[in-house]
């Protein structure tokens, strides 16, 4: 498009009475562009200006130096145009008031030694965005070839009935893949269950029956029982999925990539790019390479992984004082389900009525007040319903609970108080020292109990609090024909459980378009499950509705950008393969990249990745951000006897852009001599920017991105991480140029943290300013 | 290390605490608010959090012969903080109701108490008994004159003979009852005292023991535990009034016991003999007193009240009254209503002398003891 550009500085909000407005505007009229300004540029008048400008006069690239961006964005939106935003408001001139940073006085002006650093910064800011719109375009979106609107629920128990209910009714056509002959999974393998409905104060019989005869009534839900996914091929909108039986061996199951051992040679060196592929076709014999779609294969958009949970084992020397193996009427909450769920409760060892039942929720002994593994709440739920069934069966029956914790969470405390109502249930707190015989019962001991004493308590049966482990956690279930895998990564922080991110993205896996639900995403109960199934069945319509438009599903909601690739310079390195969190490339024989842009989530990764500089945005690139770090003016001593320090701040526009902005809002004032560089994720950011940046005599350059590690706030999971691995690389290049490594710092912030920044800001300024100037700054 | 604690749930139990008046106790979630609310609970091993999980637990043997639950004043401070509403004070109540019962003999008498339906035979009984013996002996005189004074003599009609003959035992089987179930009691908290370091003395010494009755008794009469709660404020005057009354009545009957065998006067007295002061202004606040009572507990609907709290508040109600009222239709020369009421009187006071260690009052005897053992095992209440 050919670009007529038009530039509106809005002097409100205080704009106006801090800065040289007439100086601004001779910013952009000195490159030969039109300026406007406007005491209210976001109300109706202002905003007719600009509507008029784009209908009468053709301006289809608009800069708008006002407030920031993520302010009034509705406001500003003009279809058709490319629109930057100029944040001259929160970043200037409320963050930089004049009772710390005064204007200067007539004879100060052009004496070579004062300088107006607010008014430089509003300039720059001006300057960064004229260089920005200069290097974008708006984007196309990307369809794909082949759309389907299906979506597969892979587990037939409550969650994946729930789920593709919920789906079908949305309007859309499912299908439940099951491995075993029959829905239902273990929600049809009880006795009882806890609530789903208010009350939620006692035990309930099993919903599953009636799930499976409403879901049998839908016409858009197709169940495949006896079938499993052998592979997920391509990406969401047009994933090929190959079906079979379970055990059969076929040329579409998933081929899995090479371990790390069996990439390098005898002496420890990598082998080439076709041994690599000779080795990993052999290593996969009989199976199809990633890359060859089943011809047979079925289309689906989007799938929602329901595969469940296994209990889980309890064993090993650490449990050895509970006597879980040796002594037969010891069993897991598991166990003691089949036993409830086939009559009366019974005693493994010799059939007989079992009427005290001791129901040990934390191991004890020498652990700290841990719970069994993969607990969660549910085990203390788990406990009280199987509790309530010893009291079911006898009369003078008694149960107690042995609990570390006592987790009821939400409503699910009605059922504890229920429960706890009964005569014969008994609930302390206590450290479990020991399981032993006595006669031909049992006898419990426990310590630091709510009874003041060590106590000792006659059972005829105990039951150990076992957790619900995922079936991701032996089986990557998914199968899906990815060049990183056919599991999700492992990051190493959930325990095998699939999710990106609990609090902030429930139901999103690592794998767009792939959504979990129910018992593999965290330990639950049924109603969570239930209503974890419908989140995920959003989330899969979500996906749909996104795909189909060409635009990014989440979290850059919308973003009809994706990344674009220069094969032509491609060295086949694979960086951009290997970093991508969300395996959205592969790549082929060779190592080229095959960009699957649907299962992309735009947070440009691979952009940072790329040492070739090939791959960038529509709207933002190497050379977008390249220029606007260019077109920050950095004064030498040539222009002022003591030139002020010129940084650059790289901030993550997910946390760091907008604890900036609160900052602003609170009138909170730092350092004026950092330009602040929104980028998508930290993960994003690609070396060549400050080296640029340093090159041309820019004093410092900080990244402000999320927390990284086991509290990770990274929208993209390993952006902040990869970009801190980076910096640490860029060390090197630094001390070839003679430079202090010092002057590129990354710091950690999150969004609520905005009373942090003017320390963050200034700290690293004045470290700077204590190194002194760049060496290189004036050549 | 505490020795280890063996862990016997009794079902039945926490079914009787249940209808005793502590039916939300397994509500409690131990969170120990009531303990901290509690105004008087001592800092070291505070109630009634403990009690809460043993009641809970049907932990009978750690309960009935627990020095704490007489600590209690059932003020009801623990009760309205409570966040389960689980009703703290009430469940202690209901377990000292399952105390008196537990130390007093003979049960059946015991199991009467709680029973609705035998209650007309705890005060038919009492009756006819008068009435026979009465008979018999010519004590209860059907047609009685007037005596030398010309007035109306309740002892003209009901010997005061007959009142001894009845008064005496019941006052020995009372006592005796006490000092069997007092023997128990005494030696049952002083073991679990040591059991759960709640003690400082390892025996108890009989003249240190009635070193600390002596201490402990103004405090009680001041009503100073009472005093520390901030709910129900106007309960411990109420029971002020009720105490002092009987006090009252207590010494009245006494003199009057000494001026009748001792100095061989008759009654009944003049009004203006000051004995006969303290028993009118006794009297007028006994009825006062449980009227108030009564009225309390009427309006107290967050507050259990069982049958057996309802079955002394009355019968103490009811001793007041007919005594103000036999004297008042005395007065006006009204002989069958004043015989009858006098007859009624009879029956009530004796009943409640008969029934004293069955019923909430055994409360006097109980807490008194149980205060003296705090005080003399330093228990920092």
């Amino acid at each position: 498009m050919d670009k007529k550009y038009g530039v509106y500085i809005c002097t409100g909000c205080g704009i106006g009475d801090v800065l040289d407005i007439e100086s601004l505007s001779g910013v952009a009229s000195g490159e030969g562009l039109p300026v406007k300004t406007h005491e209210f540029l976001c109300g109706k008048d202002g905003v007719s200006v600009l509507n008029k400008d784009i209908e009468e006069n053709g301006i289809n690239t608009l800069i708008i130096a006002a407030c920031s961006r993520r302010v009034n964005f509705d406001t500003f939106r003009f279809p058709g145009c490319i629109v930057d935003r100029v944040n001259i408001r929160e970043q200037v001139v409320w963050s930089h008031p004049r009772a710390d940073f005064p204007a200067l006085e007539e004879e100060q002006k052009n004496d070579g030694e004062h300088f107006d650093r607010v008014q430089m910064l509003a300039e720059d800011y001006l300057r960064m965005g004229m260089a920005k719109v200069q290097k974008i375009q708006l984007p196309e979106p990307y369809k794909v070839e082949n759309l389907s609107r299906k979506v597969l629920v892979i587990g037939g128990g409550i969650t994946g009935i729930s789920a593709a209910m919920d789906v079908a009714k949305a309007g859309y056509d499912v299908t439940i893949v099951e491995k075993e002959n029959s829905l239902g999974g273990y929600a049809s393998k009880i006795r009882k269950q806890l609530p789903v409905n208010a009350p939620y104060d006692n035990l309930i019989n099993p919903v599953i029956q009636s799930k499976i005869r409403e879901a049998e009534s839908f016409s858009n839900i197709t169940v495949k029982t006896g079938t499993m996914v052998a592979r997920i091929a391509g990406q969401p909108g047009e994933f090929t999925v190959t079906f079979k039986k379970p055990g059969e061996k076929i040329e579409f199951d998933v081929p899995y990539p090479l371990p790390p051992e069996m990439k390098v040679d005898e002496n420890g060196k990598e082998l080439d790019a076709d041994k690599l592929n000779e080795k990993y076709m052999e290593y996969n014999q009989g199976r199809k390479d990633i890359l060859t779609l089943d011809p047979d294969g079925e289309l689906y958009g989007s799938v929602i992984l329901a595969a469940g949970w296994r209990p889980a084992e309890i064993g090993g020397d650490q449990y050895a004082h509970l006597g879980y193996g040796q002594i037969p009427d010891v069993v897991t909450n598991h166990q003691f389900e089949e036993i409830a769920a086939k009559g009366k409760i019974v005693k493994p060892s010799d059939g007989k009525e079992a009427k005290s039942v001791v129901f040990i929720q934390s191991p004890g002994k020498d652990q700290d007040d841990r719970d069994f593994e993969y607990a969660g709440a549910v085990t203390s739920l788990v406990s009280l319903k199987q509790a309530k069934y010893v009291r079911e069966d006898y009369a003078d029956g008694k149960a107690y609970i042995l609990y570390q914790h006592m987790r009821t969470p939400g409503l699910s405390e009605n059922f504890y108080k229920g429960i706890q109502q009964d005569p014969g249930i008994f609930l302390t707190k206590g450290q479990v020292i020991s399981v032993s015989k006595n006669g031909s019962g049992l006898i419990v001991e426990a310590d630091n109990t709510l009874l003041g004493d060590k106590i000792a308590v006659k059972a005829d049966m105990v039951v150990l609090a076992a957790g619900m482990v995922p079936e991701t956690k032996f089986d990557p279930v998914v199968n899906l024909a990815y060049r990183q895998g056919p599991a999700f990564r492992d990051i190493g922080l959930f325990n095998g459980y699939s999710d990106s991110n609990f609090i902030c993205f429930p139901y999103e896996t690592q794998r767009t378009g792939i959504y979990a639900a129910g018992g593999i995403r965290r330990s639950m109960t049924m109603e969570e499950a239930i209503e974890d199934a419908s989140g995920a069945a959003l989330k899969a319509i979500q996906c749909l509705e996104s795909v189909n438009r060409g635009v990014s599903v989440h979290p850059r909601s919308g973003d009809m950008t994706f990344p674009d690739f220069f094969f032509q310079r491609c060295t086949q390195c694979k960086r951009c393969t290997e970093e991508c969190p969300f395996g959205a490339l592969d790549d082929d024989a060779k190592g080229t990249p095959k960009p699957n842009p649907t299962r992309c989530r735009r947070c440009g990764t691979c952009m940072g990745a790329c040492p070739e500089r090939i791959i960038g945005f529509a709207d933002y690139n190497i050379d977008s951000i390249g220029s606007m770090v260019k077109s920050i003016w950095v004064p030498s001593s040539d222009d002022y006897y003591e030139p002020p320090m010129r940084i650059i701040g790289l901030v993550c526009e997910n946390d760091a852009y907008p604890a900036l902005d609160i900052a602003g809002l609170n009138k909170l004032s730092y350092s004026a001599d950092v330009r602040f560089i929104p980028v998508r994720c930290l993960g994003s950011v690609n070396v060549i920017w400050i080296k640029d940046a340093l090159a041309q005599g820019m004093d410092g350059v900080f990244l402000l991105g999320c927390k990284h590690g086991d509290d990770y706030q990274c929208h993209f999971v390993k952006g902040s991480e990869l970009a801190n691995i980076r910096m640490q690389k860029i060390g090197d290049a630094l001390a070839s140029l003679a430079l202090e490594t010092e002057r590129v710092a990354q710091f950690e912030i999150a969004i609520d943290e905005y009373d942090k920044i003017p320390q963050i800001v200034n700290d690293f300024v004045d470290s700077v300013v204590a190194m002194g100037p760049n060496p290189f700054k004036g050549f | 290390m505490a020795e280890t604690y063996l862990v016997e749930p009794d079902l039945g139990f926490i079914e009787e605490i249940g209808a005793m008046g502590g039916e939300d106790v397994k509500k409690c979630f131990q969170c120990a608010t009531c303990s901290v609310a509690c105004p008087i609970s001592p800092d070291i091993k505070p109630f009634p959090r403990k009690e809460m999980i043993a009641a809970s637990w049907g932990l009978k043997d750690k309960l009935v012969g627990n020095l704490d639950i007489w600590l209690c004043h059932n003020c009801g401070d623990c009760s309205s903080r409570c966040p389960r509403d689980a009703k703290p004070g009430d469940v202690l109540g209901a377990v000292r109701a399952y105390a008196i019962k537990a130390y007093a003999a003979p049960k059946f008498i015991a199991n009467a108490m709680d029973d609705p339906r035998k209650l007309p035979f705890l005060f038919g009984i009492p009756a006819l008994l008068f009435i026979l013996v009465g008979f018999i002996t010519g004590l209860l005189d059907f047609t009685p004159e007037l005596n030398h004074y010309g007035k109306i003599a309740h002892g003209e009609f009901f010997s005061t003979w007959l009142v001894d003959i009845f008064m005496i035992p019941a006052s020995i089987w009372t006592v005796a009852i006490f000092a069997l179930g007092i023997k128990r009691f005494l030696a049952d908290i002083h073991q679990n005292a040591l059991k759960e370091g709640k003690t400082d003395k390892q025996s108890i010494n009989p003249v240190e023991f009635v070193k600390s009755l002596i201490t402990v008794v103004p405090k009680i009469l001041r009503h100073d535990k009472f005093n520390e709660c901030t709910e129900n404020t106007e309960r411990s005057t109420q029971h002020m009034m009720v105490l002092f009354a009987f006090i009252g009545l207590f010494i009245v009957t006494g003199i009057f016991f000494v001026v009748l065998y001792v100095f061989q006067i008759h009654g009944p007295y003049s009004q203006l003999n000051p004995v006969k002061w303290l028993a009118n202004i006794s009297g007028v606040a006994l009825v006062i007193g449980s009227a108030m009572m009564i009225k309390t507990r009427m309006s107290k609907t967050d507050q259990v009240s069982t049958y057996k709290d309802w079955f002394l508040l009355w019968l103490v109600f009811a001793v007041g009254v007919s005594g103000m009222l036999a004297e008042m239709t005395r007065l006006a020369d009204m002989a069958v209503s004043t015989y009858t009421i006098y007859f009624i009187h009879m029956v009530c006071v004796f009943s409640l002398f008969v029934y004293l260690p069955f019923t909430k009052l055994a409360h006097l005897v109980y807490r008194t003891v149980a205060m003296t053992y705090a005080e003399y095992a330093n228990r920092g209440f």
